[in-house]
């Protein structure tokens, strides 16, 4: 009997293992280094202590790539969710053409980054195409140089990333929107609910499971986000849309990787920080519900 | 019966588990077995070197496909290129090094490699190579009194105004040798309808070239010492109120309307372009780019003058460009080695100075007639003395971040003495990191 209880134990152990050599093991080594001057012209390790974090926080560029970090994080999750919520509740109903609609919103999702922004770096110049369909239906006196004015690129490569994973996101309420019994509608219909309390009081609390999800992973990729801005700007214009993810890049680049390491255990231990308690947090929403 | 087949089946898997390790075990040790003896095929298989090189550089002579079919012809050792996004070079490259997963050849400029890629560390001492007895200037292949690098020129790379001489000559123009003169300049240029300045400051190394030459000449004529000075802390950035006037020139020709309208968006590889449609006058660049235009159309003429950013001004000389460099780990020591010594051979690098028209490092390969623009600057500037060794020969650090506050200036973020200050705080910090004295 006590055999057989343990036999589902055993199967986690093989990819426990790969994950434990291929995960826990290097980023326990990336902690050691964050306590170490390595770099690439020392020819031997010493250990600092904590200098390479107060030497990162002292470091104006960092500050302004953590503010850039978060401004990315909580536009794309906002984005992202509000979007594919929307767009999953649309391509939920009977619509002719809704399957070819839902290929065409996910669609752009499974494109590489470094393709959209081949795509979009040429739009979004100052004679680019979106500034020439603005000035065609009149608002002209919002054409921007959208990747090289300081104060709005984080904002335009939180658009692009917007625009590209929106389609994901939608993808996963729809899932949770068809596991909605029809009956809690049905009863609704019948009782006289209006359009907004059928959404706030049926379909909003039964997809809380797939907006948790969605959350979770939106808000990680967020924190984490390096592709999106080192194809579109490279962190530039000089730093302007700087991240902590090309911060990170910079550190190695100088050939400071005892402080590329710190930087990496520093985002490591924000995401952790901030995602677990949201997740306990919405988890217990959802039991609630 | 069921026992048998089982001991059968196991028999059997276990002759063809053996057999392909077998395969897969000389496989893996043809190569590296070539590699030790430093045959080319000799055991059967054939060698290939993996040569690294910035993308900016894919049109680098040493790697002319013509040039690397004759090798392969010659030798049975292919060349495979492996071509690296251009700002992230030395990033790439410091990366591979680190991790011994070292390319056999690298392409890099001995001046930055002295700084970003640990040269004593990771680079084989080339001093013992039959090529070097025939070099005519070893110093400029040279670090700590070795031969780190290859190249068959010893030319340096100018840097300056790279200017349309046809279009000065249609509008009666002269060589600027003060700011106002080439403020007006550009004037003219515009009235023309053509762009006077193309800035490709998307590349931020660019936003460099005018700094770079000009913060060198005002240290030539006013404080020899001043790169010393910064480089032990007896100076900062900040100390020196003309590098913020330099700065502020470079801007004001932007400013003025005389550049490119989308100067961050536009990258250096549009400039041989923009010079053929004939749409700009004018760039702030190096004499590598003449020759990139005039490959593309031998009747455009381009010259190249002094960043005017005082009277007279001297030619910015940057450190020589684009040699090889063989990593001490590199897998295929002895066919790297070979490589170079095929191109150093009289009729190869003769051929390479004719096509370049280089100054030939070779005692037994002839320099060629130099192209006109080449010959203008050795008459104007190289002869009379009136070239200095540009700020970034001077610096020990990764130059980076001075690039990104350069175009920061250019995005409305910072103001020249911002830049300068940044870039200070910045520098010091680089150079702390490296353990230099003073920091």
């Amino acid at each position: 009997m006590k055999t057989k209880s343990l036999y589902p134990y055993y199967l986690i152990w093989p990819a426990l293992l790969v994950y434990c050599v291929f995960f826990v093991l290097p980023a326990l080594i990336g902690l050691f280094y964050s306590f170490t001057d390595w770099r690439l012209d020392r020819e031997t390790l010493k250990f600092i202590g904590w200098d390479n974090f107060k030497q990162i926080f002292s470091d104006k560029t960092l500050i302004l790539a953590l503010k850039n970090t978060f401004i990315f994080a909580i536009v794309t999750v906002i984005g992202k969710n509000v979007l594919g919520i929307a767009l999953a509740i649309g391509l939920n109903m009977r619509l002719k053409s809704k399957n070819l609609l839902r290929a065409i919103f996910y669609s752009p999702s499974i494109l590489s980054v470094l393709v959209i922004s081949i795509v979009f770096t040429p739009m979004l110049r100052t004679d680019g195409t979106i500034n020439k369909f603005l000035e065609a239906i009149g608002l002209g006196v919002f054409g921007q140089s959208w990747l090289t004015n300081p104060s709005i690129v984080i904002w335009t490569v939180a658009l692009v990333s917007i625009w590209q994973h929106t389609g994901f996101q939608m993808a996963i309420y729809l899932a949770g929107l068809q596991s909605i019994s029809k009956e809690y509608y049905e009863a609704a219909t019948i009782d006289g609910a209006g359009v907004w309390s059928t959404f706030s009081k049926i379909t909003l609390p039964l997809l809380l499971p797939a907006i948790n999800i969605n959350l979770m992973l939106t808000l990680i990729g967020g924190l984490k986000v390096f592709s999106e801005v080192f194809v579109l700007t490279g962190g530039g214009p000089g730093n302007a849309s700087q991240v902590v993810g090309t911060i990170i890049l910079r550190a190695f680049g100088e050939g400071n990787w005892g402080m590329g390491t710190a930087i990496n255990t520093l985002l490591f231990a924000a995401v952790t920080v901030i995602s677990i308690p949201l997740l306990i947090f919405m988890r217990r929403k959802e039991v609630a519900e | 019966m069921n026992h048998k087949m089982k001991k059968a089946a196991t028999g059997v898997i276990a002759s063809l588990l053996a057999l392909s390790l077998a395969a897969c075990g000389s496989n893996s040790n043809s190569p590296a077995g070539t590699a030790t003896n430093g045959g080319s095929g000799s055991s059967g298989g054939k060698v290939t070197l993996e040569l690294a090189i910035s993308k900016s550089s894919q049109d680098s002579a040493f790697v002319a496909q013509d040039l690397l079919d004759a090798f392969e012809k010659e030798t049975n050792i292919k060349v495979n290129l492996q071509l690296l996004p251009a700002e992230q070079t030395a990033t790439v490259l410091q990366t591979k090094l680190a991790v011994d997963e070292t390319p056999d050849i690298i392409q890099y400029n001995l001046a930055s490699a002295v700084t970003d890629l640990n040269l004593e560390r990771n680079f084989e001492i080339l001093d013992s190579e039959p090529w070097v007895d025939r070099l005519l200037n070893k110093d400029v292949l040279s670090a700590n009194d070795h031969v780190y690098s290859f190249h068959v020129s010893q030319d340096t790379g100018m840097q300056g105004v790279v200017y349309n001489k046809d279009m000065f000559k249609e509008l009666n123009l002269s060589i600027p040798t003060t700011f106002e003169e080439f403020l007006a300049v550009c004037e003219a240029i515009k009235a023309s309808g053509v762009t006077p300045v193309f800035m490709p400051f998307k590349d931020n190394w660019a936003a460099n070239i005018w700094p770079a030459a000009a913060f060198a000449d005002y240290a030539a004529k006013n404080d020899p010492t001043l790169f010393d000075d910064l480089n032990s802390n007896k100076k900062k950035w900040t100390d020196i109120p003309e590098f913020a006037t330099l700065l502020d020139q470079q801007y004001q020709v932007f400013k003025k309307g005389y550049t490119n309208a989308d100067i961050l968006s536009d990258s250096y590889d549009m400039a041989v372009g923009k010079f053929l449609d004939k749409e700009v006058a004018m760039m702030f660049m190096g004499d590598w780019l003449i020759e990139n235009v005039a490959e593309k159309d031998p009747n455009i003429h381009l010259g190249l003058f002094a960043i005017p950013s005082s009277k007279d001004a001297s030619l910015g000389a940057s450190p020589l460009g684009g040699q090889l460099f063989i990593p001490k780990k590199a897998k295929h020591m002895a066919e790297a080695k070979k490589f170079l010594e095929f191109i150093a051979s009289k009729e190869q690098a003769q051929k390479i100075v004719d096509a370049q028209g280089y100054v030939s490092n070779f005692n037994d390969v002839t320099t060629p007639k130099l192209p006109d623009y080449k010959q203008e600057i050795v008459d104007n500037y190289i002869t009379p003395k009136k070239t200095v060794l540009t700020m970034d020969a001077h610096m020990l650090v990764d130059r980076s971040e001075l690039y990104r506050n350069l175009q920061d200036e250019f995005a409305g973020g910072k103001t020249p003495e911002e830049v300068l200050s940044a870039w200070n705080d910045k520098f010091a910090q680089l150079m702390k990191d490296k353990g230099v004295a003073g920091f």
